[in-house]
């Protein structure tokens, strides 16, 4: 796995969007909310909101965080800290790298 | 970030969101003192899914916890539950509790929130009669609600909505009772509210138009006579959504300004430079203008963020639009900003969508929006309101448009 699996092109997901990559596909125990920042990195957390069940790649991107669509909580995007009710848990972040424009993702390896 | 305890102990008397909000604000804006928050109940729990996941029997009632009790040992917030404020007592430093001790308080900041309303009707304090506030609340109207059972709601606002969804889901035949057909315009606007109302007959709830003169009970059975009716209907159950009375005693026996909510400047101060009060009983006035309650799990948030910074003599959080939820009949609603300061409304997509949004504008700039299962139309509407953005009323009605390429200008 030190490659890391490649889940994506970076071209797949919009600026402040987020893509889902399936459990099945990640080897997760969650699906992967894989996120594009508003300045273009993309970074990886498990995609269901530590609150209800919502789906963290559905929610909103920029200046570092995701926020939830239900409820609005905010997760960081570098470590998946929670920032905000309703939320009080922490998500898990996972290491992504980006090479020739291609999207690799390091399942349950810290970024 | 500087770190001081020099402010002395803070107490919050309140464990809802504006008191939880403002306990983890002190320690996330540095504060190193003392701090403990007073509650009645057995423990700090968030209210929405009171009416929602909870009332469904979904989920537990550790799953309602603000925070969990090891982030207040982490945070070191002194945690007096079951405990109730007798009496503030500020110019001697202290608070008086329901035990009669007394606790030493330099500051305290009141977040008491409320009662369920009960309205001024023959019978609404019956047995069978509900309100729903509190956690044992619910739990004694989710014993009520059993297959079957005949469910009187009076009000379909917010919380009468939800609890008819909710009854509906467990197999309750539904009545809703209000003479505002539809409800929620203010917030929602005509399109929304509407829509949203029809959804209740849509998914067979009986909704009556009509003021409720009466309720009564013959032996198990609830009575309830409506305005204009001549028969009165028979029900097993009845909840009462009319609204909440704030809990101001505290700060009316203190001899702060208490006008159907403890008045406060913008930044949560009272007139009495050791109180402080956020959240659903308090009034802010600004400018000279008393406003009326907000009455929303966000704003008491950020109400009790406001009155951390306040404390600190720190730079409050920049300020936003105000913002809310509502679940029903398994969508989504979410509203932003005041439709009613709008000048023309835009509808964004067809109320035949699987989402749908509307956006209010004042002389070209948005100042609102509201939507049904479309949380992204609202966050983007959140920082057009918030940015005071001028956007071409054609392109936001085109759901074919990418909202956030119109916040990039």
């Amino acid at each position: 796995m030190s490659q890391g699996i490649r889940v994506a092109s970076a071209e797949d997901i919009a600026e402040g969007e987020g893509i889902t990559i399936g459990r099945d596909v990640a080897g997760t125990a969650d699906d992967i909310a894989l996120l594009k920042d508003d300045d273009g990195s993309i970074w990886a957390l498990d995609n269901t909101c530590t609150h209800q069940t919502a789906s963290l790649a559905e929610g909103w991107v920029e200046g570092g965080y995701v926020e939830c669509p239900l409820h609005s909580s905010r997760f960081c995007l570098r470590n998946g800290e929670v920032d905000g009710l309703p939320a009080t848990r922490d998500t898990v972040a996972h290491r992504v790298e980006v090479r020739d424009g291609e999207v690799y993702l390091f399942p349950g390896q810290t970024p | 970030m500087n770190s001081r305890s020099d402010l002395g102990h803070v107490v919050v008397v309140g464990g809802g969101v504006g008191g939880v909000s403002t306990v983890g604000a002190l320690r996330q804006g540095g504060y190193d003192g003392r701090v403990t928050l007073v509650d009645a109940g057995e423990f700090p729990y968030d209210r929405p899914p009171l009416s929602k996941d909870y009332l469904a029997g979904a989920c537990s009632s550790t799953d309602l916890w603000l925070q969990s009790p090891a982030w207040f040992d982490d945070n070191r917030i002194e945690l007096r539950t079951r405990t109730s404020v007798a009496a503030l007592r500020t110019a001697e430093g202290a608070l008086e509790l329901d035990d009669g001790s007394r606790v030493a308080a330099d500051r305290v900041v009141l977040a008491t929130g409320g009662r369920a309303a009960r309205p001024p009707l023959p019978g609404a304090d019956g047995d069978l009669v509900h309100t729903l506030r509190t956690i044992e609340d619910a739990d004694r109207l989710h014993k009520a609600l059993v297959p079957g059972a005949r469910l009187l709601v009076v009000g379909a606002g917010l919380i009468g909505a939800e609890v008819a969804s909710t009854a509906l889901d467990l197999g309750c035949d539904v009545v809703l009772v209000d003479p505002v057909d539809p409800p929620l315009v203010a917030a929602l606007g005509t399109t929304i509210a509407t829509w949203l109302h029809d959804l209740h007959t849509a998914r067979g709830v009986r909704v009556v138009r009509a003021g409720v003169e009466s309720l009564g009970q013959d032996g198990a059975v609830l009575t309830a006579r409506f305005v204009g009716q001549p028969d009165a209907a028979e029900f097993d159950v009845a909840v009462l959504g009319v609204g909440m009375s704030p809990d101001t005693s505290l700060a009316v026996a203190a001899g702060i300004e208490v006008d159907r909510g403890v008045v406060v400047d913008p930044a949560q101060r009272t007139a009495n430079p050791a109180v402080l009060a956020v959240g659903d009983a308090t009034r802010v006035r600004r400018d000279g203008v008393l406003l009326p309650r907000t009455e929303h799990w966000e704003a008491a948030q950020h109400d009790g963020k406001r009155a951390a910074a306040s404390i600190l003599g720190v730079a409050p959080p920049a300020e936003t639009a105000p913002w809310f939820w509502s679940d029903r009949h398994h969508r989504h609603v979410e509203a932003i900003g005041h439709l009613g300061a709008a000048d023309q409304v835009v509808l964004r997509g067809t109320t035949d969508a699987p989402s749908f949004a509307v956006f209010g504008l004042h002389e070209g700039r948005v100042v609102a929006a509201a939507a049904v299962d479309d949380p992204t139309a609202v966050r983007a509407a959140r920082r057009m309101v918030d940015r005071r953005l001028a956007v071409d009323p054609g392109a936001l009605a085109d759901p074919t448009t990418d909202l956030r390429r119109l916040l990039r200008g």
